[in-house]
């Protein structure tokens, strides 16, 4: 009952983003036209490339959708709304998203296409990019709450939010999020004008479907990561605490897009130097205030 | 008396074993480090079995695991780096080729 | 205990296959992404053991490593889509023969040994997780400070091992040999 509730929420989600997304580019409120045009895949020729690997292929887009939705097991929408609460929650959203990288290298090299290789590999550069930036400021957001379940770190945020507590841990966690959600500025894997659509590109009918269905839910998945993490989770002052967690998931979703709509990208190499030489010693002065915070503030 | 213990035991053995195999029979460097992941991967299901049905109370045994993990990818970090080096200098990395001590 | 004794059993036969998986594809990609399920399926062994820590961490470190050494097989062997069909192996009785040695010698001491009174009841997650770093940052400092700085030695090493090596040209001016 509740794996139901909360799968049919993060669809739910999807379908208001895809809303959001598709008026912000068009004007034009339409909210038919996400469920109309993943239908039209269904009916929409599926190619397959020359000499594919077969096996990658074919996995590589079930295998994006199920990461996302086993990343969303562990979060919360409302006290006693969680698929699986487990003891390392935390951490374990970390480890399905790592399969993030496995499900892209897998498109990259199955469909026997340069460009596709170039975005997989891409992807990976980016992983390096971003891997210490996701997992730091989690350290920071658990040392507070002093456990690593979900639930904990929500009831953690009762008095003062963390984007409040934790300012510059929220700014890393948000760029973090971006680059692995694979969105501008960070989208060098499908880079639109560059890549023909690098990792997406041989992708066509059915496949195509799920793989657009799972990018939109990993960019869910990650909001309400964020709104867990750092927003509070369903604290709020009148709504029921479900509809807070969404509002918030939904809110975070739209600066994620609207971020993407007005940044340039950003070059590869440029990524990994500011991730590295600026971004991991600010995660660890993040670590190191938090750690002072707690010790000093009753 | 086939306790789960003996079961883990003998993946541990047989992890273990494909891992050796792999080191030594294959000639590139990036294939010995694959097997020398295997045979790290052996002792690990070993180490968890033993801490989890003979040890529960000591937590050293998962200490050693997490050691064991960080020495995983710290020889393949190191490893990767005196591979990059030799291909730049030779331009494989094959083992056969890297008998001499000259050039 | 029978569904933990079938799921260790079905997750290490998973290990197994991948593993051996690893050295008989002539693909490259294939063979390191063998190796990484391979991994996987040993942590999820590791949550049907009750170590759900230790499970996940194996998991999220893994799915990186293993990747990383997906493009090193790209950049540095000869045929990683492996359509060659060629044989990259030598000595192989003599491989196999102390594969099968050492996994029968460990088995045999697995089997004969007499391994004391098995427990039954784990600690709960949380309290294995609370109890862990309580031991990481108490009992065991002194290994969790040396393994810190190993990792540290480790990352200067492999930096210094792979920058390429410099040269004073004759004009004075450092430049990359060839």
């Amino acid at each position: 009952m509740t794996v139901a509730v909360v799968l049919l929420t993060l669809l739910g989600s999807a379908w208001l983003l895809a809303v959001i997304e598709d008026w912000s580019a068009t004007g034009r409120l339409r909210p038919a036209a996400p469920m109309l045009s993943g239908l039209a895949h269904l009916g929409r020729e599926s190619l397959v490339p020359r000499k594919p690997d077969r096996l990658f292929f074919e996995t590589a887009p079930v295998l994006l959708l199920v990461v996302t939705i086993l990343g969303a097991g562990v979060l919360p929408l409302a006290p006693d709304l969680v698929i699986a609460d487990l003891a390392t929650g935390a951490l374990f959203i970390n480890a399905a998203l790592a399969y993030v990288l496995v499900a892209l290298i897998m498109a990259g090299w199955g469909p026997n296409g340069a460009y596709a290789m170039i975005g997989g590999w891409r992807f990976l550069g980016q992983l390096i990019a971003y891997a210490m930036l996701i997992v730091m400021p989690i350290t920071a957001v658990a040392m507070r709450a002093e456990s690593l379940v979900t639930t904990a770190i929500v009831g953690s945020q009762e008095s003062l939010w963390n984007i409040v507590y934790q300012p510059l841990g929220f700014v890393l966690f948000i760029i973090a999020a971006m680059a692995l959600a694979f969105r501008a500025p960070f989208d060098l894997p499908t880079a639109e004008g560059e890549l023909a659509g690098g990792v997406d590109a041989e992708y066509t009918g059915m496949r195509l479907g799920v793989l657009r269905l799972a990018r939109l839910l990993l960019v869910i998945t990650l909001a309400s990561a964020t709104t867990v993490f750092y927003l509070g989770g369903w604290h709020g002052p009148l709504l029921p605490p479900w509809v807070w967690s969404l509002i918030k998931t939904l809110a975070v979703a739209a600066l994620i897009l609207l971020a993407g709509r007005h940044l340039p990208r950003i070059r590869e190499a440029d990524l990994m130097g500011w991730c590295w030489k600026l971004g991991i010693p600010l995660a660890l002065l993040n670590i190191f205030v938090v750690g002072l915070q707690i010790l000093v503030v009753p | 008396m086939i306790t789960v213990l003996l079961l883990a035991l003998v993946t541990g053995a047989i992890l273990f074993g494909v891992g050796v195999y792999g080191a030594l029979s294959q000639t590139n460097l990036v294939m010995i480090m694959m097997g020398v992941e295997l045979i790290l991967a052996g002792a690990l299901v070993n180490l968890v079995a033993f801490w989890r049905f003979l040890h529960p109370e000591s937590y050293s045994g998962q200490m050693f695991v997490l050691v064991v993990m960080t020495v995983m990818a710290l020889e393949m970090a190191v490893g990767f780096g005196v591979a990059i080096a030799r291909f730049r200098a030779k331009g494989s990395v094959e083992m056969e080729e890297a008998g001499d001590l000259k050039g | 205990m029978y569904a933990q004794a079938f799921f260790v059993a079905a997750f290490g036969l998973a290990a197994i296959g991948f593993g051996v998986a690893v050295f008989r594809t002539s693909s490259m990609v294939r063979s390191a992404l063998a190796l990484l399920f391979s991994q996987t399926a040993v942590g999820c062994m590791f949550l049907a053991m009750q170590t759900e820590f230790l499970g996940v961490l194996q998991i999220m470190m893994m799915a990186t490593e293993m990747s990383i050494m997906t493009i090193f097989m790209v950049m540095f062997m000869m045929d990683p889509g492996g359509l060659g069909g060629m044989d990259m192996s030598h000595q192989k009785r003599f491989s196999i023969g102390a594969g099968l040695s050492a996994a029968g010698a460990a088995i045999a001491v697995a089997l004969l040994a007499d391994w004391g009174p098995i427990t039954a009841e784990a600690p709960d997650a949380a309290m294995q997780t609370r109890e862990l770093g309580i031991e990481m940052l108490g009992r065991s400092m002194l290994i969790f400070e040396t393994a810190a700085v190993t990792i540290l030695t480790a990352m200067i090493a492999a930096t210094a091992v792979a920058i390429p090596a410099h040269t004073l040209a004759d004009n004075g001016n450092k430049e990359v040999s060839e």
